[in-house]
C-alpha cells in the first residue's frame, strides 16, 4: 500500500511541479518584458527529449543518469506533501537530505564519466557551493528537531498547525530568511546559478548530455525542486492541506523566480562566503535563541 | 583455544613468517595471509564469553594477563578483520619492499599487539602491547616513501606514550594496582583524581587517532607508508586510539565520575573539551583532504574527520550517539580500507597515487572503481550503505543533546566529504584515460577478494545495521548505559527512526522505474572518448583535456596552505634542537675527560638523590 501511494506521489509530484516550471518561466519572461512559452512547455520539452536520439559515453555515463532519476525519484516518495505521507516515521529530515545526495552523486559521477572538463568544472562548482548552502539549512533545522523532539517533516509542520502567526516564518523568522537563501541555493537559482552557468561553462554538468539522458535530468531536476521547496513549506509555512499547500507552494517558487529573474551570478567562492558570513551566523544565533531561550516555540504569543 | 595461546601462537607465527620470507618472498606473503586468517577465525569463539583471565607470564606481583569482554572482543574483530583482508595485498608488494621479511614480521607483531591492548586485563599489559604497535609499524613507515614521516610519527606517538605511562604510575601510585576493573571501581570515591588521570591517558588515545593538534602525523605517515600498511594503519591502527578513549570515558564511568563537575552544554567539562577537539578535526580534516593532490594524503586527512566522529560519538557515552561512535570505527575501517586498497591497486598497476597524474581507469579497472564508489557512499554518509547509519546515530546523539556548536562541525564534516571523496572518483577514475595508462589491467584475483569482501560488508550492514547494532547495545548494557533501540531492520532514536530495509527497496524501486524510462527510450550511440563538445576547438591530447589538478582551485585557495599546526611544531623541533646544541657545546666539549665527568657526576647525584635531599 505504502508503495502504491509512492507511486502516487510520483505522478503528483510530476504533474504539479512541471506545470509550475511552466508558469515559472511564463512570470521569469514577463519580468523580463518577453511573453514567455506556454505553460505545457516544460511537459513538451521532456516528452521531446525522450524522442530523440542520444549519445553515451560508456557505462557509468549511463548508469549515473539512472542513479541521478531514481535516487531523486525514492527521495520524492519519503517527502509528504500536503498531509500524505508513503511510509510512516521515514519522513525524517535526514534521510531526506542525505537521499538526495544519491541523485546528485549519480549525476555528478556521470557528468565527469563523459570526459569534459566543463562538466567536471561544472561538479565541482556544485559540490563546493553545496558546502555553502546546505550547513546554515541544516544548522536551523538542527534548532527545530531538538526542541520538538522529532526530525519528522510532516510532525514539524504539524506542529505550527492553527493561524498563519504560528508558521515559523514568523516564529523563527531568522531562520526562515536564512532557509530561504538557502533553498535558492539548492534550486540553482540566480545568482547562485554558478554550477550551470551556460555562459561561463556551457551549462557545466550537463554540456554533454542529449536526448532521453538530458529528459531524465530534466525530471531529476524538477522531483528535486519539488523537495527542496516542499521542504521549505512544510518546515516554515506549516504545510497544510491540498489547497493551501499548492499555494504556498507557488507562493515560494515564484518568490524565489522573481528574485532570481533580476540578479546576475556569484562566482563560486562568493556563493560559499556570502553562505557563511551572515546566514551562518544569522542560523547559529537562530539555533541559539531557539534552544537556550525557548523563544518562538515554548514562549510565543 | 584459550586466549593466551592465541597471542602466543601470533607471536610466533610473526618469527615463522620472518623466516619463511628469508626462504621466499612469495610463500612469506602467503603465509601471512593463513596467519591474519587463523587468528581472526580463532579469535570469533569469544563473542559471548565475558571475564574469562588468561595468564600470560607472572612475575613477582605483577603478571601479563588477558580478560575477555564484549568491547574487546568487537574491537579486536574489527582489528583482525582489516589485517585479514588486507594482507591479500601482501605477496604483491613483497619484490617492492627492500626488506620484506621484516615487513611481514612487523605486520604480524603490530596484529598482536593489537589484540593485546584490547584484551588487557590491567593497564601494564595494555602499555606494553601498545607500545609493541607503535614500535613495529614505526619500522613498516619507511620502507616506504619518506624517511622524515616516522620521525614525525614516534615524536607524536611517544608524547601518548609518555603521558599514558605517566598516567599508569599515578594511577598505581593512588590505589596500588594496575588493574583496570579496580581502578574502574576505586576512582568513583575520588573523582577529582581521575580527572588529572583521564586527560594524561586519552591523550594516548588522541595521538593514536590523530586528534588535532596531534593529527599531523595520519597524512605524513598513511602517505608514505607502503601502499599495503596505509589501509592498516587508517582502518586499523587508528582504532586503538578509539579504544583507548573508549575505555577512558566508557569502561571507567567518566559521565557519572565527572556529574558534580562544572558542566557545559549538560556535560562535564571534560569530556566537552574531548568533543571540541573532536569537533576541530572534523573541520581541520575535512579542509585539508579538501586540497590534498595525492589520493593517500587525501584519504589520511579524511581519517582524522572521520576520528572526530568517533570520538565524539564515544565521549557522548549515550544511547545513540554511542552506538553510532562504535558503529563508525567499523565503518570507517571498512571504507577507508577500501579506498586505501583501490589506491594501493591503483599505484600497483600505474605506479603513482597522484590524482593529477590519472584519470579514467573506470575503463581499465571496473572492480577497483566499484570499490571505491562503495567506500565513499559509506564514508560521505549517503544511504543506503553501512556509514549512514552511524553518521545518522551520532546526529541523532547531538540533535537530541542539542550540542548545536559540535553539530556545526559534524555537518560540515558532512557536507565537506562529498568533495573530499569525490576529488579521487573523479580525477583518477572518471574523465579521459591518459595514453600512458591504455594498457593497465584490473588488479589480478587475489587483490580483488578483500576489494569484494568490503564492499559486500559496507552494504551488508548498510542494510542490516541490526546485526551489529544488537552485539553494540550488549556492550553498552555491560558498561551501564542504555542499550540502543532496535526492532529488526528498524533502528530507534530519540527523534525518528530508520529502517534501512524501506528505505533500500524504495532506493531500488526508484532505480527500476528510472531504468524502465531509460531502456524503453531510443538506444543512444556509443561515442569516444574524446568525442565532445570542445566549444569548436580541436582537441587532440587527452591529458591536456582532462581536469584532474587543482580541483577546487577556486574554493583552496581562499583559506591558504599554511599548516598552522606544522609551523608550531617545526618551531617547538627547533627550540628542541638548540637545545641539545646548547648541552652538547657546554657539556661534551672536545676533550673525552670533561664529558666523562659531567656523566659521572650526573648518575652520581641521581644514585645519592635521595640520600642528599
Amino acid at each position: 500500500m505504502s508503495y502504491l501511494i509512492g507511486l502516487l506521489l510520483l505522478l503528483i509530484a510530476f504533474l504539479w511541479q512541471l506545470t509550475l516550471e511552466g508558469f515559472q518561466r511564463k512570470v521569469t519572461a514577463r519580468v523580463q518584458r518577453r511573453v514567455g512559452p506556454p505553460w505545457y512547455q516544460t511537459f513538451i520539452d521532456i516528452f521531446k527529449a525522450f524522442s530523440k536520439s542520444s549519445i553515451s559515453h560508456g557505462f557509468i555515463y549511463d548508469f549515473g543518469v539512472i542513479m541521478a532519476l531514481g535516487g531523486t525519484m525514492a527521495t520524492v516518495i519519503f517527502m509528504p506533501f500536503a498531509g500524505i505521507v508513503a511510509f510512516d516515521g521515514l519522513d525524517t529530515f535526514f534521510v531526506i537530505i542525505y537521499l538526495l545526495a544519491i541523485g546528485s552523486l549519480g549525476m555528478a559521477m556521470s557528468a565527469v564519466g563523459s570526459g569534459n572538463p566543463w562538466a567536471s568544472i561544472g561538479v565541482m562548482r556544485a559540490l563546493t557551493q553545496m558546502l555553502g548552502y546546505e550547513l546554515p539549512f541544516m544548522i536551523v533545522v538542527f534548532g527545530m528537531i531538538h526542541v520538538y523532539g522529532t526530525s519528522s517533516i510532516s510532525a514539524i509542520a504539524e506542529m505550527q498547525a492553527g493561524g498563519f502567526l504560528d508558521w515559523h516564518l514568523f516564529r523563527m523568522p531568522l531562520g526562515a530568511i536564512v532557509a530561504f537563501i538557502s533553498v535558492m541555493g539548492m534550486l540553482a537559482k540566480k545568482p547562485y546559478d554558478t554550477p550551470i552557468a551556460p555562459a561561463e561553462i556551457a551549462s557545466g554538468p550537463l554540456v554533454e548530455y542529449g536526448g532521453k539522458h538530458i529528459g531524465m535530468l530534466m525530471l531529476q531536476h524538477e522531483f528535486a525542486v519539488f523537495i527542496e521547496v516542499g521542504l521549505f513549506v512544510h518546515l516554515f509555512l506549516g504545510g497544510g492541506g491540498i489547497v493551501a499547500y499548492i499555494i504556498k507552494y507557488a507562493a515560494v517558487y515564484l518568490f524565489a523566480t522573481i528574485i532570481s529573474a533580476v540578479l546576475g551570478r556569484f562566482k563560486v567562492e562568493q556563493v560559499v562566503f556570502n553562505y557563511y558570513k551572515v546566514p551562518l551566523i544569522l542560523a547559529i544565533i537562530q539555533t541559539a535563541i531557539v534552544i537556550f531561550t525557548g523563544l518562538g516555540v515554548k514562549i510565543w504569543l | 583455544m584459550a586466549l593466551n595461546n592465541i597471542i602466543i601462537q601470533g607471536l610466533l607465527s610473526s618469527l615463522i613468517v620472518f623466516f619463511l620470507t628469508k626462504f621466499n618472498k612469495k610463500v612469506g606473503g602467503f603465509f601471512t595471509i593463513i596467519f591474519s586468517g587463523y587468528l581472526f577465525f580463532s579469535l570469533i569463539s569469544y563473542q559471548n564469553s565475558a571475564g574469562e583471565v588468561f595468564d600470560l607470564i607472572k612475575f613477582g606481583d605483577f603478571d601479563i594477563s588477558f580478560i575477555t569482554s564484549n568491547y574487546a572482543w568487537f574491537f579486536s574483530m574489527v582489528l583482525l578483520l582489516t589485517y585479514f583482508l588486507v594482507s591479500f595485498f601482501n605477496p604483491f608488494w613483497m619484490k617492492k619492499l627492500i626488506n620484506p621479511a621484516a615487513y611481514n614480521l612487523l605486520f604480524m607483531l603490530s596484529m598482536v599487539g593489537t589484540l593485546g591492548v584490547f584484551y588487557a586485563k590491567d593497564f601494564l599489559t595494555m602499555f606494553i602491547f601498545f607500545e609493541i604497535i607503535v614500535w613495529a609499524s614505526l619500522f613498516i613507515i619507511p620502507m616506504g616513501k619518506s624517511r622524515k614521516s616516522p620521525v614525525i610519527y614516534y615524536t607524536i606517538s611517544s608524547i601518548g606514550s609518555f603521558s599514558m605511562l605517566y598516567a599508569i604510575f599515578y594511577l598505581y601510585n593512588t590505589f596500588n594496582t594496575f588493574d583496570i576493573e579496580t581502578i574502574s571501581s576505586a576512582v568513583i570515591s575520588n573523582p577529582n583524581d581521575y580527572i588529572f588521570v583521564f586527560f594524561l591517558m586519552i591523550m594516548a588515545g588522541l595521538t593514536k587517532l590523530g586528534i588535532f593538534p596531534f593529527h599531523t602525523w595520519l597524512p605524513a605517515a598513511h602517505g608514505s607508508a607502503p601502499h599495503t600498511f596505509s589501509p592498516v594503519l587508517s582502518g586499523g591502527l587508528v582504532k586503538v586510539g578509539g579504544f583507548i578513549a573508549f575505555v577512558v570515558t566508557a569502561v571507567i564511568p567518566s559521565f557519572n565520575l565527572f556529574a558534580d563537575h562544572m558542566q557545559i552544554m549538560g556535560v562535564p567539562f571534560e569530556n566537552y573539551l574531548i568533543m571540541v577537539l573532536g569537533g576541530i578535526s572534523i573541520v581541520v580534516g575535512t579542509l585539508m583532504a579538501i586540497k590534498q593532490d595525492d589520493a593517500k594524503k587525501l584519504i589520511a586527512y579524511s581519517t582524522v574527520s572521520n576520528s572526530g566522529y568517533i570520538l565524539i560519538g564515544i565521549a557522548m557515552v549515550n544511547q545513540v550517539g554511542f552506538a553510532g561512535g562504535l558503529m563508525h570505527i567499523f565503518n570507517h575501517a571498512m571504507a577507508s580500507g577500501a579506498m586505501f586498497l583501490a589506491f594501493a591497486g591503483v599505484a600497483y598497476r600505474t605506479g603513482t597515487t597522484k590524482m593529477s597524474e590519472l584519470g579514467g581507469l573506470i575503463k581499465r579497472m571496473p572492480l577497483s572503481f566499484a570499490a571505491y564508489l562503495i567506500a565513499i557512499i559509506s564514508l560521505a554518509g549517503i544511504p543506503p550503505m553501512s556509514g549512514f547509519a552511524s553518521k545518522w546515530m551520532i546526529f541523532q546523539g547531538l540533535v537530541s543533546e542539542g550540542q548545536m556548536f559540535l553539530a556545526v562541525a559534524a555537518f560540515f564534516g558532512s557536507v565537506g566529504s562529498f568533495m573530499y571523496v569525490f576529488r579521487p572518483l573523479s580525477a583518477a577514475f572518471l574523465g579521459q584515460l591518459s595514453p600512458k595508462h591504455k594498457n593497465v589491467k584490473e588488479v589480478p584475483f587475489l587483490m580483488q577478494i578483500p576489494l569484494i569482501a568490503m564492499s559486500l560488508l559496507t552494504i551488508f550492514f548498510g542494510v542490516f545495521p541490526g546485526a551489529m547494532l544488537e552485539y553494540i547495545s550488549k556492550i553498552q548494557q555491560s558498561l551501564g548505559i542504555d542499550g540502543i533501540r532496535i526492532e529488526g531492520t528498524k533502528i530507534y532514536a530519540n527523534t525518528g527512526m530508520w529502517d534501512s530495509l524501506v528505505v533500500t527497496l524504495v532506493f531500488g524501486l526508484g532505480f527500476v522505474v528510472a531504468a524502465i524510462f531509460f531502456f524503453m527510450s531510443q538506444k543512444a550511440k556509443k561515442v569516444d572518448q574524446m568525442d565532445t563538445y570542445t566549444s569548436a576547438e580541436f582537441i587532440h591530447d587527452p591529458d591536456m583535456y582532462h581536469y584532474g589538478k587543482k580541483y577546487y582551485a577556486s574554493f583552496e585557495e581562499s583559506y591558504g596552505n599554511k599548516k598552522r599546526v606544522e609551523i608550531l611544531f617545526d618551531a617547538i623541533a627547533m627550540r628542541v634542537h638548540e637545545f641539545g646544541s646548547m648541552v652538547k657545546s657546554w657539556f661534551f666539549g672536545k676533550s673525552i675527560s670533561v664529558s666523562l665527568f659531567w656523566i659521572t657526576l650526573f648518575f652520581a647525584l641521581i644514585y645519592f638523590w635521595g640520600d642528599i635531599v
